[in-house]
């Protein structure tokens, strides 16, 4: 056992020597998080421009309505031009362009026209919705008094302030809305932890594989024969790799968990189901690893076709584009991944709350790969060591 | 002396090649074993299989009475490997390197520590100690390559030429610890196809070519296979079998036979024979493009048996 873990803690440090993997194994999986997490995570509210063409009082109010609505970012315009071209260029998701002398309008009985602007690609019709419902809210009572000031012969203002009143006191027609199942990605859902599950299985890996390079280089020096000269038996030999490369992935996998944690506050659900997911999807990458190792004699070579691998199962496995959005054909190829079903192990604790015994069907999963690849990894190895 | 190292009956064959050929040797303590043969002839296959790394088709080997197999670890620990290549890891440094393999030969704390200091003042690399051995030169990787071999004190000592590559000066230095072995009782098994390297190192040397030790004994023994005569290899183009007639016609030529690309001339005295024999040789209508005198060394020895040079 002593022997095993010589040769775990060997693979370790000359890992943790090789310059190039303090950026690759240290900065840059952290920066990718960061950068993911500002550009799709967080509370994100849509943009809406308005232009008010005067300080009319029906056009203030519409606009105070409109910035009441708690899910858009509002910010004023001082042209319609400016609103138009902040709407095609992204600026701004919609703008709304109220006319000038609305309460004139209204009070001589003309249609008030409120303008909606948004880019034909985007969230346009849900926040048309939101700013109609805001602009009904003002010109229902408007509209209320145009037909009493006109039926009984009184003042437009008059009708309007009995109009207002009598709103706020009648009974409304409510809508109600009622979530059925779960949500895919809960507003709960911080804006780091979709990215960071997705980069730890990418990276965790993407390591993984990247230390069959140095299995080449011990085999290629004559160091793995050496090793077999020493009273050490092939077994303990190859399991020391393993246990190497093992050890590699799980330093990987566990430094993501924890900085991502203290630096934006990861939530990586129940410790003991994160940690059981590392172990077996390391156990993954460590087969993995240590077969490469055992099939290619080229160092760099297995170096190029190790980050082809693990990118390409990356991305069909979820770890680029959530499986969520795949089609249903491509969820299936995707759990034809391991990276699926680690993915979907930390998707079941940190967004349904799940414990241990909720991702048991995943850990069996990433066991079975494990198992099959440390195998056929072993056999190979054993093959290749005692060849002459 | 009490037999170390005994090899006996060892064949292997890789599909169709013969690899190694029934050889056989013994090594007593404090004896330096070499095996002398240019590159293909057997000798990295042999110490693979008295190393245990690899199994023989058939015959047997036993370090110190126990036999080794590659199916199992027995005897391993009285084995120390130094191999061909540099077998160290370049990102780790001298004194981690040694503490490596000191632990694959079940050495532990302060045993390891204390043995580690006295392999690194050995091998002169104790300021070096916390350098990562790829900042090491050729000569400093060479002398830890060994240094490691040395760390677990076996009984026998396998050295696979481990002077290729390497500067004059660093070599030297190797050979003169290669020397102080055989003073601490070591069993030294020592692949080279250097001939001063076996003159100047081993007790016996075992010449092997193609699979098969040609012959076995002293120094001495093995020149006086050769008769102490000089040798003569004229090249030339010509009637061949009429030169070497010629030529075994002189006084002082002991033999005279027709080689690859001229005529090999066995003689008492070559500096006195060679005027005259080229004057004859010139008589006779060849034309020669080259002479070459080889003194009775392992080399000649090499020549003698096997018809080729050691480094053809």
């Amino acid at each position: 056992m002593s022997k095993m873990i010589a040769i775990a803690a060997s693979n370790v440090r000359r890992m943790l020597r090789e310059r190039s993997n303090i950026f690759f194994v240290f900065i840059f999986p952290i920066a990718l998080i960061l950068l993911i997490g500002a550009q799709f995570g967080g509370d994100f509210a849509p943009g809406v421009g308005v232009f008010q063409a005067d300080d009319d009082p029906l056009a203030v109010a519409i606009t105070d309505e409109i910035q009441s609505e708690d899910s858009l970012a509002v910010s004023i315009f001082e042209s319609s031009d400016e609103l138009t071209a902040s709407v095609e260029r992204g600026t701004v998701q919609a703008g709304v362009i109220i006319p000038p002398g609305a309460s004139g309008q209204a009070e001589a009985g003309t249609q008030v026209v409120v303008e909606f602007l948004a880019r034909p690609d985007g969230a346009g019709p849900q926040l048309q919705s939101i700013v109609s419902a805001a602009v009904a809210r003002v010109m229902t009572p408007v509209a209320a008094a145009q037909f009493g000031a006109e039926k009984t012969d009184s003042p437009f203002d008059q009708a309007l302030t009995v109009a207002r009143s009598q709103t706020a006191v009648a009974p409304g027609l409510d809508v109600v809305t009622t979530a059925v199942g779960d949500s895919l990605f809960p507003s709960t859902l911080g804006r780091f932890d979709l990215g960071a599950a997705q980069q730890l299985v990418l990276f965790t890996f993407l390591t993984a594989l990247a230390g069959s390079a140095a299995l080449i280089l011990s085999r290629k020096l004559g160091l793995s024969r050496r090793m077999l000269s020493t009273p050490t038996s092939i077994g303990t030999i190859v399991s020391g790799e393993g246990a190497g490369r093992w050890a590699v992935a799980m330093l990987q996998g566990i430094y993501i968990a924890v900085v991502t944690y203290l630096l934006f506050r990861v939530d990586w659900g129940d410790p003991l189901g994160a940690l059981l997911i590392l172990m077996t999807f390391s156990a993954v990458g460590a087969g993995a690893g240590m077969l490469m190792g055992a099939v290619f004699s080229n160092d760099q070579q297995a170096g190029g076709i190790g980050v082809v691998v693990s990118l390409g199962l990356a991305a069909l496995g979820g770890c680029m584009v959530p499986i969520e959005l795949f089609s249903p054909t491509m969820t299936r190829v995707a759990h034809l991944t391991p990276h699926a079903w680690a993915l979907d192990g930390f998707a079941e604790l940190v967004r349904r709350e799940g414990t241990v015994a909720d991702i048991l069907p995943e850990l069996g999963v990433l066991t079975v790969y494990a198992a099959l690849l440390l195998v056929l990894a072993g056999w190979r190895l054993r093959r290749v060591l005692t060849r002459p | 002396m009490t037999t170390v190292l005994a090899a006996k009956g060892l064949n292997k064959r890789f599909d169709d090649l013969v690899a190694v050929d029934g050889v056989s040797f013994e090594i007593a303590e404090g004896e330096t074993f070499g095996l002398l043969g240019p590159n293909g002839a057997g000798k990295t296959t042999s110490i693979s299989m008295v190393a245990g790394l690899l199994e023989p088709d058939s015959g047997t080997v036993h370090v110190g009475g126990t036999a080794i197999r590659t199916s199992s670890t027995d005897g391993r620990a009285e084995i120390g490997l130094v191999p061909q290549e540099l077998a160290i890891y370049p990102d780790l440094t001298g004194a981690e390197n040694l503490k490596f393999f000191g632990r694959l030969y079940d050495m532990a704390g302060d045993e390891l520590e204390r043995r580690v200091g006295e392999v690194l003042e050995v091998i002169g690399l104790s300021d070096r100690k916390d350098d990562l051995t790829r900042e090491y030169s050729g000569g400093m990787q060479r002398r830890l390559n060994i240094g490691i071999g040395l760390l677990h004190r076996p009984r026998l000592l396998i050295l696979d030429e481990p002077t290729v590559g390497v500067d004059p000066q660093s070599r030297n230095s190797i050979l003169e610890s290669v020397e102080n072995l055989s003073g601490q009782g070591i069993a030294v098994l020592y692949t080279t196809h250097y001939m001063e390297e076996a003159e100047r190192l081993c007790d016996r040397v075992a010449i092997i070519d193609e699979g098969v030790i040609q012959a076995e004994g002293t120094r001495r023994e093995l020149v006086s296979l050769v008769g102490e005569k000089d040798r003569i290899r004229v090249t030339m183009t010509g009637d061949v079998e009429e030169v070497a007639r010629i030529a075994s016609e002189l006084p002082n030529v002991h033999e005279a036979s027709v080689s690859d690309s001229g005529v090999d001339v066995l003689a008492a005295e070559a500096s006195t024979l060679l005027p005259e024999l080229l004057s004859r040789v010139s008589a006779a209508g060849a034309n020669v493009t080259g002479v070459a005198v080889f003194e009775p060394n392992l080399e000649a020895v090499f020549l003698h048996l096997t018809g080729k040079a050691l480094r053809d």
